[in-house]
């Protein structure tokens, strides 16, 4: 944007107009909104001191008079008046003045055929054409540097692409309206469901609350029989539980065999990693000025010097094989067990028979009481539940069961659903629309991508795995001070909501990676820049119409207007 | 403690004991891997050298076996030639050691020993090694660029006792050599009184050549009768060697690595005494104080020497002798009224020893009226021994004197002394320009963004991450816009890689280090396998000229200029994380040679390719900016150093201070420390200060590591930012000053910040002061807070003179120490009386931006009333100021007329046409503002003054004008002060304000 320095004398005549400049009636760089503190044609008073007053010609003649620079709008005599400036007492015009604050918010440009602007003060006549901001390239009339008018051009690109932008801003509002809409559907469908579901679980709890009576009647009429009808499975108790008990020593078996198979897998992948690790301590170069490097093998040498326990022992392994070996090589002959004669009930049934009848019978009342009694206060345990139950209480039971899951379930997703509705889904609840939704950028050797409500992830292009940078949390509210570019693809200045995303992947010599998505308005859902803020602590700026409207466009204007000013 | 010993068991005390003996050896390394680098003891020839100076001092007898052939000496045109016999011990054989003391017209002095049968390569080498026979003699090619005029004054006087040699020489015939004959010594004189002496102790040494004496090999056997036999065997040997260890005569091992050492032991030695003198200041780079500490041991002294063998020193510690990255083998010595130098011209490792006796008969005196003399042993690993001296009287005289040799600091290009904004790394090309945005945004001025090694393509130099700067030069072109400069890092190790043009190319040329066997050399460095470039080469210098052109190193524009780091070079499997030292380099010359003159080498490279980097370039001449981490004598000449990689730590900030002044007053004074730390990250409050003190560093850069978080000024947050940009402003609106106090250096050698010593050096209190410093000959005194919490500062006035604080005028009066306050955003900055200091206030977003801007005088009146201030300006950035295109005033206010001139300062007034070109460019450019500090009351009342102007073209004064005078009566403890309202003066012109 600079033109050649071409190197022409100040036209110091130019120091001596004050009032008039291009006709306008207004001192060089006063904007309208100003120019009625220049219209005494005796003097000027300060604006934010007006008890100091000084001669007319003293306003723009570059040198600074007033404590708060309004004597020098059109120049940077008073562009030192800052915070940012060292300040001695010489330094400020009127010693004894505490308040320096500039009184105007820069060099005015007219911009005629384009929006007016301020420009700093620093940057008036300092050899730089500052077209963004001063088109008509006004600020630089000191002959430092010729800047021609660009107005007409930029102003006309300008309006092309505001044409565009204020297009695509209403199309965004659209798509906003479309999105808050869906979002509403969405959340509706969820509302619906909420409801649905209170009453499937009022219904389910009724329902399960039968199937436990069922169950209690069933239970009680079975707990009273004493020959069981379960017949029909071999080899009565001792021969159920040695099936019990082989079953569950083949699981045994596979599991030990499982484990030891992933055992043995990690300690090789350990003696592999402890390999390298011990190699990148021999080999790794001090000099590289790596913290991370040096806090890893300072952490190898801790770990290599920590007692790392008993060896494996080969005796050990060798039970294992034993173990592992099929149960006729061990010795162990099931059939055998499962083969035995009568239980152990049977032989007290059969001591009964040795009894009188009637004692017999009062004897088999008794102990029929005892036995429930004992089964209900759960002193005996209850025959029938060791897998050999009647029918009938099998059955109710597996009804109560699947409706208790039921219910379970249901009441679960209510409350998943009632979650979802409490959550913060942005203004509008209109995040619920995008949930899903991915968009991405390559941007240096990797492409960035964002899921909506979901993830950020930075995958490599020269290959290699994908890193989460992190899972969203909240929706947040920042404040943001950017340029927007052209195109109206950038942030702006102000409050912004953005997604925060936490707990990525661990950084190696950093905390696990997080992402702030600060979202801006777009016609399209698109990530338009992603920054490293420090280490693995990144921000993307993205551009969606979900966020459009609330004064979100009115910062997209080119102003001037600086900190500074 | 004590009392708590007394009552435990000895049992217990036992296990305490062993307890912390085991603490000990855990506790981790703080920071340096000091097991990296080589104690003295380590080091084979500055063990040989300390033992024999340990042997010369115990024995009262000894006697120094060097004499000078009376027969052989001759004096002819200021050049005294002789031979020095170093007598064999137990022998009646002697080595001779031919001997040249030059007088120069300059008034230095130089003794130069050299050993005859290595000169004429009547030795043999060992291992068949194709390096050269001789001492290296060429380090004056490097470090030596003028002040070599012999004298023609120097003459033999017959004056003198038996036995010496007198030549009388110097400025008013004023110096004295007198060359004692046997022992050889040469005494130094001024105005009759010995101020320095060569030998006095007798330890002075140089190795002579010697055929290695294979002994019978002893080979391990078990048994322990073999063994007894192996034990008298050696003893027999030492016997015969009259106890000279031989142990490190050969080869030499050190974590791992080698030295074939085909030429046997070759250090050279000298002892160098300062009688009177208490403090001796340089030999720089090292950490710790101004003044040199003593390092024979005791309490608060070094048991190591000073050693200079320029490495890449991980996280280097404080206060310590060790060696960093460069090296200034240049020492001075003060006393009252007096300084004297030395310089040891030799590129090999070098250990100084130092040490201080005390003649006082009275102990208890404590330095009143006692005399303290201060030895310095310097040795060297090879060469030829090659001392300049320098008989002051005035620390300026001797600075000037080096610099005469070694050169003066390089006029920078402007930008080069505003701000440089660094960071390992910006990570792309938008990253570079979205810093260069935010910058501008928050109203803050830089002028220099840098890249380091990240933005190559696989650290492969000259070339660009095609993936992450896609655009350099859309980058730089953006840059430009504001004047902004981009500096990217070039290092001289290059990647041992196909497909890589620049290594095929040193390759196939040959322009590569050569190892032992005259093979091409490999190492380890930033890219992995690397092989480095040979500067002793010219051809390789001629073709790394080539690599700079625009349409070779592509991206690259006007605004990019280079950063030449690990230049020591830097190697990381190498011996002490540098090269072998019996690589060969061009000439023949082993790494060992010239190991401390490498990195000046590259940077001398680098300079010539920065001058010739297009058609163009060529025709606009613009200087070239180099920074550099290795230096030695005379790589001020061709850019700046910073202090390497520190950290972000409060002590470390305190330590620079005494760094840079040490390498102001080494003659190479464009130095600064990174800002903020480089490992690590600082603390808001450190940072403020750090930038508080860099705005002070001659080389101002804020730097960090990839590890740390961002930094950049404008992301400090309230209410740092704004103090840091005010540290920023004050730099920048103080550019004039600091750009005359460069513009002194470059022509005087002059230090920009100077010392207490350097200021007043007849005040003995302040010689060890090196935590506060002046500005250039502006009076600016300053003593940045580096102190966590500090609210305040104690400054040490030396003077009877007003001092005012530079912010609020508030009156301080020397001598003594006194108290300023400090909070946070305040800079102890004080104005000495006498003064005048050109400014330009207004800020802008780069120094290069404030071209036509006017200035601001600030005149500060003292005790006599009157004040003088210099003022250079130029392009600020092309050699065109040789061509007479600058402007240099002298602003001189008398209190006896009441008024303010300014004169030209150039002795020859210039009339070509660049000259007058600038002038005429100048012509606007006005001074808007005089500021009066400590304003006579007299002029209260006074409205106006009266402005005399010249015409341009010297016509006397046409018409006078009156402008208006704002007076400010004494408040409290400030001081009365006066505004001159635009008095619309030219700054190139002649002008005069009448204050009546």
């Amino acid at each position: 944007m600079k033109g050649g320095v071409a190197l022409l004398c100040f036209e110091y005549a130019a120091f001596a107009y004050a009032a008039s400049e291009g006709g306008s009636g207004r001192p060089r760089g006063v904007s309208p909104e100003f120019a009625k503190f220049y219209k005494d044609a005796g003097s000027f008073a300060c604006i934010s001191n007006p008890s100091i007053s000084i001669p007319l010609a003293r306003v723009n003649d570059d040198y600074c008079d007033c404590p708060d620079g309004s004597d020098e709008p059109g120049t940077s005599a008073c562009a030192h008046l800052s915070p940012l400036s060292p300040h001695t007492p010489a330094d400020v015009p009127q010693s004894g003045v505490v308040n320096t604050t500039l009184a105007l918010p820069g060099f005015y440009c007219k911009n005629k055929g384009h929006v007016p602007a301020y420009v700093p003060f620093t940057s008036v006549n300092d050899g730089v054409c500052d077209y963004e901001l001063c088109c008509d390239g006004s600020e630089e009339w000191g002959g430092i540097v010729k800047c021609a008018d660009k107005c007409q051009e930029i102003g006309k690109t300008w309006r092309e692409i505001d044409a565009a932008r204020q297009k695509s801003l209403g199309n965004a509002g659209k798509k906003r309206k479309e999105l808050v809409a869906e979002a509403g559907r969405l959340r509706k469908q969820v509302e619906d469901r909420v409801q649905s579901l209170g009453v499937e679980i009022e219904g389910g709890e009724v329902k399960v609350k039968q199937l436990e009576q069922e169950l209690a009647e069933v239970e009680r009429k079975e707990k009273g029989k004493v020959v069981k009808s379960g017949g029909g499975e071999k080899g009565g108790k001792m021969g159920q539980l040695v099936g019990l008990a082989k079953q569950r020593v083949e699981e045994l078996k596979g599991a030990l065999v499982r484990v030891r198979g992933e055992r043995d897998s990690t300690k090789s992948r350990l003696q592999e990693l402890e390999g390298v690790l011990a190699a990148f301590k021999e080999e790794y170069n001090p000099n590289f000025n790596d913290e991370g490097v040096k806090r890893a093998v300072r952490a190898w040498e801790d770990y290599a010097a920590r007692d790392k326990g008993p060896e494996a022992d080969a005796a050990h392994d060798r039970d294992l094989d034993a173990m592992t070996k099929s149960d006729e090589e061990n010795g162990i002959d099931w059939s055998s067990f499962e083969s035995e004669e009568g239980s152990d009930t049977d032989v007290l049934y059969a001591f009964e028979n040795y009894l009188p009848p009637t004692v017999r019978t009062w004897l088999d009342q008794k102990l029929r009481d005892l036995r429930v009694t004992l089964i209900e206060s759960g002193i005996l345990a209850d025959s029938s539940s060791s897998g050999d139950e009647s029918k009938g209480v099998k059955d109710a039971k597996n009804r109560l069961s699947t409706a208790q899951k039921d219910l379970e379930k249901q009441k679960k997703d209510l409350d998943g659903q009632k979650e979802d509705l409490s959550k913060d889904f942005g203004p509008d609840g209109v995040f619920r629309a995008l949930k899903g939704k991915c968009v991405s950028k390559d941007s240096g050797e990797y492409t960035y991508e964002v899921c909506f409500l979901d993830r950020t992830t930075q995958k490599p292009k020269k290959g290699g795995g994908n890193t989460n940078m992190g899972n969203f949390v909240r929706v947040e509210t920042i404040f943001v001070d950017e340029d927007v570019p052209a195109n109206g693809k950038g942030l702006g200045t102000g409050e912004r909501i953005a997604m925060k995303h936490e707990n990525g992947q661990h950084c190696w010599n950093g905390p696990n990676r997080s992402t702030m998505v600060v979202l801006g308005c777009s016609e399209e859902n698109e990530l338009w820049k992603i920054m490293e803020e420090e280490k693995c602590v990144y921000r993307m700026e993205v551009g969606t119409p979900a966020v459009c409207g609330e004064g979100d466009a009115a910062a997209k204007v080119p102003q001037g207007g600086k900190d500074e000013l | 403690m004590m009392l708590g010993l007394n009552g435990l068991s000895r049992r217990w005390v036992g296990l305490l004991a062993l307890y912390i003996a085991i603490l000990s050896l855990l506790t981790p390394a703080a920071t340096v891997k000091h097991d990296n680098f080589k104690t003295c003891d380590q080091s084979g020839f500055c063990k040989r050298n300390r033992a024999y100076a340990d042997t010369a001092i115990s024995n009262s007898k000894w006697e120094s076996p060097y004499s000078l052939d009376q027969a052989s000496l001759k004096f002819d045109n200021g050049i005294l030639t002789g031979v020095v016999n170093k007598k064999i011990i137990n022998t009646d054989e002697s080595v001779r050691l031919p001997l040249t003391v030059a007088f120069y017209e300059s008034g230095t002095a130089r003794v130069t020993i050299d050993e005859e049968k290595r000169q004429k390569g009547q030795i043999e080498l060992r291992h068949g090694s194709k390096a050269s026979k001789q001492r290296y003699n060429e380090a004056e090619k490097w470090a030596i660029v003028g002040g070599t005029t012999v004298s023609k004054g120097a003459a033999t006087s017959q004056d003198t006792e038996t036995g010496t040699t007198k030549v009388v020489y110097g400025p008013g015939s004023k110096f004295e050599a007198v060359i004692r004959h046997a022992p050889f010594g040469v005494d130094f004189k001024r105005d009759g009184e010995t101020q320095i002496k060569f030998n006095d102790r007798g330890l002075l040494n140089v190795e002579h050549w010697r055929q290695k004496v294979e002994k019978p090999k002893e080979e391990k056997r078990e048994g322990e009768e073999e063994k007894k036999e192996g034990d008298e065997a050696v003893v027999a040997e030492s016997d015969k060697s009259a106890a000279e260890d031989e142990s490190t005569w050969w080869e030499e091992s050190f974590g791992g690595n080698t030295d074939s050492k085909p030429r046997g032991p070759e250090a050279v030695a000298l002892d160098v005494s300062f009688p009177g003198y208490q403090h001796v200041y340089g030999v720089a780079e090292h950490t710790g104080p101004l003044s040199l500490k003593e390092t024979r041991g005791g309490e608060g002294k070094h048991s190591d020497p000073y050693r200079l063998h320029n490495s890449d020193v991980f996280e280097y510690e404080m206060d310590s002798p060790m060696t960093l990255y460069g090296s200034i083998p240049f020492m001075q010595a003060q006393k009252k009224d007096s300084t004297v130098g030395v310089f040891w011209l030799n590129a090999a490792e070098t250990w100084i020893d130092i040490t201080k006796t005390s003649t006082s008969a009275n102990p208890l005196s404590l330095g009143i009226g006692s005399a303290t003399t201060t030895q310095a042993h310097w040795i060297s690993e090879a060469g030829v021994l090659d001392m300049f001296v320098f008989l002051g009287p005035k620390p300026q005289d001797v600075i000037g004197a080096y610099t005469d040799l070694t050169g003066y600091t390089q006029l920078p290009q402007q930008f080069a002394i505003a701000y440089h904004q660094c960071r390992w790394n910006y990570v792309t090309d938008e990253d570079v320009r979205d810093v260069d945005r935010k910058f501008d945004k928050h109203n803050i001025p830089y002028d220099v963004i840098w890249l380091d090694i990240e933005y190559t393509d696989g650290k492969k130099y000259f070339t660009w991450d095609p993936m992450t700067f896609p655009d350099p030069l859309g980058m730089n072109e953006q840059l430009d816009e504001h004047e902004r400069k981009l500096v990217a890092i070039i290092d001289p190790h290059i990647k041992n890689e196909g497909n890589y043009p620049v290594n095929e190319e040193l390759k196939s040329k040959d322009l590569a280090v050569h190892n032992k066997d005259s093979n091409i050399y490999e190492g380890w460095c930033w890219p992995g396998s690397s092989t480095w470039i040979d500067c002793f080469n010219p051809k390789a210098r001629d073709w790394w000229k080539g690599l700079f052109r625009y349409d070779k190193f592509k991206g690259t524009m006007k605004n990019v200029w280079i950063w030449n780091d690990m230049n020591e070079p830097s190697v990381f499997n190498g011996p002490e994380t540098t090269m072998p030292k019996d690589n060969i380099h061009h000439g023949g010359w082993e790494h060992r040679d010239i190991h401390n003159v490498n990195g000046l080498t590259l940077v001398n490279a680098t300079y010539d390719a920065l001058l010739a980097r297009d058609k163009d370039e060529d025709k606009h001449h613009v200087r070239p900016f180099i920074l550099t981490r290795s230096f030695y004598s005379g790589s001020q000449r061709m850019g700046a150093m910073w202090t390497g990689d520190n950290q972000a730590d409060w002590p470390r900030l305190a330590e620079s201070i005494p760094m840079v002044l040490s390498m102001g007053i080494s003659g190479f004074p464009f130095a600064g420390a990174d800002v903020g730390g480089f490992f690590g990250n600082p603390s808001k409050e450190l940072l403020t200060r750090w930038y508080q003190t860099g705005a002070f560093y001659p080389f101002f850069r804020g730097h960090a590591h990839i590890d740390t978080r961002r930094r950049e000024p404008y992301l400090a947050g309230d209410p740092y930012k704004a103090i840091i940009a005010q540290a920023l402003r004050l730099r920048y609106s103080l550019l004039p000053a600091w750009y005359t106090a460069f513009h002194e250096a470059s022509v005087s050698g002059a230090p920009i910040l100077r010392p207490n010593y350097y200021m007043h050096p007849g005040d003995e209190k302040g010689f060890g002061i090196d935590d506060q410093f002046y500005l250039g000959s502006y009076g600016l005194l300053a003593k940045p807070v580096t102190q966590e919490g500090q609210q305040g500062q104690d400054i040490y006035l030396a003077d009877k003179e007003k001092y005012y604080d530079y912010f609020d005028y508030w009156t301080y009066e020397g001598p003594g120490t006194v108290s300023v306050a400090a909070p946070l955003e305040t800079i102890p900055l004080l104005m000495q009386g006498g003064h005048i200091i050109p400014r330009r206030d207004r800020p802008r977003r780069s120094s290069g931006l404030m071209r036509y801007d006017p200035f601001t005088l600030v005149i500060v009146l003292g005790n006599s009333g009157d004040a003088e201030g210099m003022l250079y300006l130029d392009d600020g950035e092309s050699f065109d100021f040789q061509d007479g295109a600058f402007i240099h005033r002298r602003f001189l206010y008398t209190s006896a007329t009441s008024s303010l001139v300014s004169e030209d300062v150039a002795s020859t007034k210039a009339s070509g046409k660049k000259a007058q070109d600038y002038l005429k460019q100048m012509e606007s450019v006005r001074v808007e503002k005089i500021i009066v500090i400590g304003a006579p009351a007299a002029w209260k009342g006074m409205s106006d003054v009266e402005v005399s102007e010249e015409l341009g073209g010297g016509e006397s004064a046409a018409a006078t004008r009156r402008v208006p005078l704002d007076w400010h009566e004494k408040d409290e403890g400030r001081a009365a002060w006066a505004v001159v309202r635009d008095p619309g003066v030219r700054v190139g012109g002649g002008w005069k304000i009448a204050f009546a």
